[in-house]
């Protein structure tokens, strides 16, 4: 729904400016940045849903993958969660090719979690690490930061691999 | 209880309270509560805004050195208990405090020490300026001509429109 109403702004923007930009370019542009890069600064973040696409922080091979479906939740995976996705993006030489169903861990997300504390913690990005069935990583290591829920998720292979544990 | 401090507006953060982001780089973020999330957001730079410490410190509002602040730096490191070293320390806390509120006032107050003589000094000038708006009582005495002369005005009394029937 969000990118829907932002690519209609950036049409509407377009058509409104197109006109003006020979008289004044440079005002227009900015302005027309300005009020696209606000809207996403204000962008909620949501679930890991179908066609989310994730950032993959292990050395699999893989570089982009596409959420095609959360494994867990009615609305969507959240941080600590397995999906299963699609390689959009990848190395040429890794253990991963492009096109293949993967099952991944969610280890960052944008969308805060509450804790078991009761604070909520959140991240820059969507990451992923990719693990096989049984949910072994297939990776040898992890980039990044990585959160210690992990833990509670038997996850702790990849806690083990990661640089940093939020 | 581990308290952390606020990254904005430091202030202290009780567990179960605020939202913590991590940056890529793995730098941790921890607010006390939304107002300071949305000003982090925002890019606002805590210096800068006039509500939170940093900007009360880096102003001279607030005290920046004391040995009062040591006690309360942060220790990673676990120290191995000892019974006789928690019981003074709990003893010391609260004397720690009393003494730190103490220079706190103190350097209050010689921050505001000459607020009212200024204060007093822009009230004189003020008086100066406008020695002509103000009258004594005992002026107004000699000279009746000062007061404005008091008219009486006779106010008619309508006739209440009740026992009047209504037009059509």
């Amino acid at each position: 729904m969000a990118a829907i109403f932002a690519s209609r702004c950036s049409r509407v923007g377009r058509s409104l400016f197109g006109g003006l930009s020979n008289s004044s370019p440079g005002l227009f542009t900015t302005l027309h940045e300005m009020t696209c890069k606000n809207m996403f600064s204000q962008q909620q973040r949501t679930f890991i849903q179908m066609r989310t696409v994730l950032k993959v922080v292990d050395n699999s091979g893989a570089k982009k993958v596409m959420c095609i479906q959360a494994l867990k939740g009615k609305k969507g995976a959240r941080l600590g969660d397995t999906i299963i996705a699609s390689v959009k993006e990848a190395h040429p030489n890794g253990k991963v090719k492009k096109g293949k169903v993967v099952y991944g861990v969610v280890v960052r997300a944008a969308m805060q979690k509450g804790r078991c504390d009761g604070s909520e913690v959140k991240f820059d990005d969507n990451a992923v690490v990719l693990v096989d069935k049984q949910g072994q990583p297939i990776g040898t290591r992890v980039f990044g930061p990585v959160p210690h829920e992990l833990r509670q998720k038997k996850h702790v292979k990849i806690l083990t691999l990661a640089g940093h544990i939020a | 209880m581990r308290l952390e401090k606020c990254w904005f507006c430091s202030s202290t953060i009780y567990p179960g309270h605020g939202i913590q982001f991590v940056r890529n780089d793995a730098k941790i973020f921890r607010f006390c509560r939304s107002k300071c999330h949305k000003n982090f957001k925002m890019k606002r730079n805590p210096r800068k805004v006039k509500w939170t410490k940093a900007y009360r410190r880096v102003h001279g509002k607030d005290m920046t050195q004391d040995s009062t602040f040591e006690f309360e730096r942060k220790r990673n490191r676990p120290e191995r208990y000892d019974r006789n070293l928690a019981e003074n320390v709990l003893k010391a806390i609260p004397k720690i405090d009393k003494i730190r509120v103490t220079r706190e006032e103190k350097h209050h107050k010689n921050r505001m020490k000459g607020k009212k003589q200024k204060l007093q000094m822009e009230a004189a000038r003020e008086l100066e300026q406008g020695i002509s708006l103000v009258k004594a009582p005992s002026v107004l005495q000699k000279d009746p001509s000062l007061t404005l002369p008091k008219i009486k005005v006779g106010v008619s009394q309508q006739q209440s429109e009740d026992n009047h029937p209504m037009e059509e």
